[in-house]
């Protein structure tokens, strides 16, 4: 167990370097320059290309990702907080320390002030989806998937499938003009500030939830309903119900905890998207989240902040799967991790 | 002030208000501009139409007190000497920091951080007094000195601000000695006593060649009035002459400032003004709106206009502007290059259509010379029809006898521009023009919008078309996407620029305009009316053609 926990821990830490590297060559390829963006199309062009040197941009590639490794473990000082080149770089932590993601260009703040700020609301919001989305998606799944066809399992399919083919973009507009315009029961955005119209924290909350617990519940609720209802057709079921035990025990004791090997990982799974997955759903509520810094940081070409944003991200996707890995020895005898 | 007698430019516009060559509104633009207080032009007008001249409304009093929440984009705001974008950015140090002049949303220009200020007849020398209760936040009066500074940083090419288009005609020269680094001459002050300071409250232009929007122009966005110790840099708790401070910023999210005591215009009604980032998606503000997150926002996008309009507690605001969307082709590059092509895009655009489906009609026709109706010196020209076969023959004899195919470069971020595009598109591909849309995000396009060869830009009012013209498509401007350069119309535009007769200069107007049409490197198919929506509670508030946002004039109502 403890090996295999090493072992998966050892390809992290792989799958993180490959990935951030590719990060690096990506970003390579992509239009526009930095330091054109952050002095503005009007610039002289010799200033931009004095602060393309200043912020180290000549290197080679491997040169330049080897430095932001560097940094990152606290090796070397961050080379742009040198006050020398006047790019007014500060960090109140220091410039050489372990998990120094560098400078946000885009932001002109150090990455650790930015990110977690963002990634909090996020996994807030995320979190609180992820509670209703689970529950939800149980309960429903196995009642449409223990009687397969009746009645309860057709209307649980139809409205799972109408749920989930909407996307957020067009569920989130729909429910702001029934809530928001027409009822004004609830704010339309939620810039997470209280003030602007009286709004709670708590009432901001409403509507995006509500919005990704109808796109990702209608999915997993099919996941759930299709492994349940396979379950019920083994003949393990039929012989525990012509043994006399109610249906209820049959389900709850025999069905269940067999049918939910496979929905698992897809739960597991659904963590991930909502940590990065989550962009359109902050953009229709103007929610200051982790997807929409992303977006944004793209878009600049930041890339210490994409490259921050990606560790944590793959980080999270890694820890999601080790989990499911653990999870699926627990749900199942037959599988032994080592 | 003098008096308008001694002046023959404002003898000569009262005697066309007299003969209905110009009406009212022209001759106090133009009487303003010359120094006459608005106040002194309007009476004056009155004077010499002997219509009634009604007094400009009492001030109202205002509600005290409250933050005011309105809707922005926070981009980044560090350098207001080179600010390219003016709706966003500028919106936000303009609440700290000021101008020397104010034109307002009619086109008259009036006094601000300056107190006064005379033309001689020749339109060349231009001598301002400044107000001499204005304090920085740090409580430093303001001086001639401060002014200067900003005026010369502004000039100067490695600052790279857009000043230089409007005012390089006047103010600069090549000097051979010095080479840039692509080896041009570089522009330096034509006369090292061009800005002069004449006393410490007083200083002055003097001009190289005549020029009649010297005020108008101290209003540009970038030239806003910075303190000389923060060297061009804005940032929290910068010093501004305003009435607020900037206390809270950070980019894609929100802005903060607060009043100040002791403002030199009277301190402002609300407390606060908080602006906030919605987003690329225009549908967040909307429901920022609906449920009064917000109470109003900068500028709304006709997109959002069906919606805003439904929603009772808001109020419409509205003006006719010189605002627009050009479709232009940068002339060094293939296919634009060859001057028929660029006349056959033309030929082959029904403005008409155009106009009711990007805007719902909120705007007017184009007539692709990029001078608006809304401009005092518009010369209307016969209206440019859409002549299919003429398109197709052009193309021809360029060399494309099978029509053409090309690329068009659009931002994200308009989006009643990016559906202007979308109608042209289909409009072109009548003529056998094949243009492929390349959607960006704004933020990458502003990246390229003057490199790529064929792009939608969006510029937006000047009170003057001779200052877009300037700053547009003079040869070498900074803004000259399209690298357009045309010696005759240079010398056309230097010579309007010091034309205060307006029947003369619209004589001007029309051969510009004619050349743009015939030669020029752009598609214009609209004009449009820029609007927003506040909370009924928003007092005080009316709609800038250039989309400017002025704390110090709203007050906020109780709910």
């Amino acid at each position: 167990m403890i090996t295999f926990i090493g072992k998966r821990l050892l390809g992290l830490v792989g799958t993180l370097l490959i990935a951030s590297f590719l990060v690096f060559a990506v970003t390579e390829f992509s239009p526009g320059n930095v330091a054109r963006k952050t002095l503005g199309p009007f610039a002289a062009q010799e200033s931009v290309d004095l602060l393309y040197q200043k912020l180290h941009l000549n290197d080679s590639l491997p040169v330049r990702y080897v430095r932001w490794l560097g940094v990152l473990t606290g090796v070397i000082a961050d080379p742009l907080q040198d006050p020398a080149l006047k790019l007014d770089f500060k960090d109140p932590r220091g410039d050489r320390y372990f998990g120094n993601f560098g400078y946000s260009t885009l932001y002109k703040l150090p990455v650790n002030d930015v990110i977690w700020n963002r990634l909090g609301n996020t996994a807030l919001l995320a979190g609180i989806s992820f509670a209703l989305i689970v529950p939800l998606s149980l309960i429903f799944g196995v009642l449409a998937g223990m009687r397969e066809g009746s009645f309860l399992d057709r209307t649980i399919s139809v409205f799972g499938i109408v749920a989930t083919s909407i996307p957020e973009f067009a569920s989130g507009v729909f429910l702001v003009a029934i809530f928001v315009v027409a009822l004004r029961l609830l704010p339309g955005t939620s810039p997470l500030t209280t003030g602007g119209g009286g709004w709670s924290l708590a009432s901001q909350f409403v509507l995006p939830v509500a919005v990704l617990v109808l796109y990702d519940s209608g999915y997993v609720v099919r996941m759930v309903r299709g492994s349940t209802a396979e379950v019920m057709s083994k003949p393990y079921i039929r012989t525990a119900i012509l043994k006399g035990l109610s249906f209820k025990t049959v389900v709850w004791r025999h069905a269940v905890r067999n049918a939910m090997i496979a929905p698992f990982t897809v739960i597991l799974l659904q963590i991930n998207f909502l940590i990065s997955g989550v962009v359109v759903t902050e953009m229709v509520f103007a929610y200051p989240g982790f997807g929409r810094m992303l977006l944004e940081a793209s878009l600049f070409g930041d890339i210490a902040l994409i490259e921050a944003a990606t560790l944590v991200a793959l980080a999270v996707a890694t820890t999601t799967q080790l989990l499911s890995d653990l999870g699926y020895a627990l749900l199942n005898p037959q599988i032994r991790v080592g | 002030m003098t008096d308008y007698r001694d002046n023959e430019h404002i003898s000569t516009l009262a005697r066309e208000l007299s003969e209905k060559k110009i009406d009212r509104r022209e001759f106090v633009r133009f009487a303003t501009l010359l120094g006459l207080s608005a106040t002194a032009a309007y009476g004056l007008a009155g004077k010499i139409t002997g219509e009634a001249f009604a007094p400009a409304a009492r001030a109202q009093a205002l509600p005290k007190g409250g933050t005011i929440r309105i809707g922005n984009r926070i981009k980044e705001i560090k350098n207001p000497h080179t600010y390219s974008w003016g709706g966003y950015d500028s919106n936000m140090s303009r609440q700290v920091v000021e101008y020397l002049t104010f034109t307002d949303e009619k086109g008259a220009t009036h006094p601000y951080l300056a107190e006064s200020w005379t033309a001689t007849p020749d339109l060349k020398t231009w001598t301002f007094k400044l107000r001499n209760d204005v304090k920085w936040s740090n409580g430093e009066p303001l001086t001639a000195d401060h002014v200067v500074w900003n005026l010369k940083r502004v000039l100067d090419p490695e600052v790279g601000s857009s000043m230089i288009g409007l005012m390089s005609s006047y103010m600069l020269k090549d000097d051979p000695t010095q080479k840039d680094a692509k080896g041009n001459p570089k522009q330096v002050l034509w006369d090292a006593n061009a800005i002069e300071k004449v006393d410490n409250s007083t200083f002055r232009f003097n001009c190289k060649v005549a020029q009649v929007a010297v005020p108008e122009h101290l209003f540009h966005y970038v030239m806003a009035i910075l303190h000389p110790d923060e060297n061009g840099v804005f940032q929290v708790g910068s010093k501004g002459t305003g009435a607020f401070e900037l206390v809270e910023f950070e980019v894609g999210k929100k802005a903060t400032f607060k009043a100040k005591k002791g403002y030199w215009g009277g301190d402002a009604n609300v407390d606060m003004i908080e602006m906030t980032d919605t987003g690329d998606d225009p549908t967040a503000a909307i429901s920022a709106l609906a449920s009064k997150q917000l109470h109003g926002l900068v500028f709304a996008d006709p997109l959002q206009y069906d919606a805003l309009a439904a929603l009772p507690h808001l109020q419409l605001y509205s003006v006719a502007t010189g605002e627009t969307v050009v479709l232009r082709m940068k002339v060094t590059e293939k296919p634009f290059n060859d001057v028929r092509v660029r006349q056959a895009m033309r030929y082959a655009i029904d403005q008409g259509p155009i106009l009711q489906v990007a805007l719902h009609g909120l705007g007017r026709e184009g007539q692709h010379h990029h001078t608006s109706p809304a401009h005092p010196e518009y010369a209307e020209l016969p209206p440019f029809k859409r002549d299919l076969a003429k398109a197709k023959q052009l193309l021809a004899a360029a060399g494309f006898p099978n029509g053409l195919d090309t690329e068009i470069f659009v931002p994200t971020d308009l989006p009643w521009g990016q559906v202007q595009v979308e109608s042209a598109v289909e409009q072109w591909k009548d003529a056998g023009i094949r243009v492929k849309i390349n959607l960006m995000p704004g933020a990458s396009y502003w990246d390229v919008w003057t490199k790529v060869p064929f792009g939608s830009t969006i510029w937006y009012h000047r009170p003057l078309a001779i200052m877009t013209y300037g700053l547009a498509y003079r040869t070498g401007a900074p803004w000259n996407e399209s690298a357009y350069s045309n010696k005759e119309f240079d010398d056309l535009l230097t010579q309007a620029e010091g034309t205060i007769d307006v029947n003369k200069r619209r004589e001007f107007m029309a051969k510009l305009e004619k050349i743009l049409q015939d030669d020029g490197p752009l598609v214009q198919p609209l004009f449009r009316d820029t609007f927003t929506f506040m909370d009924k509670r928003v007092k005080g508030f009316s709609m800038h053609p250039t989309n400017y946002f002025f704390g110090w004039k709203v007050g906020l109502a109780e709910a």
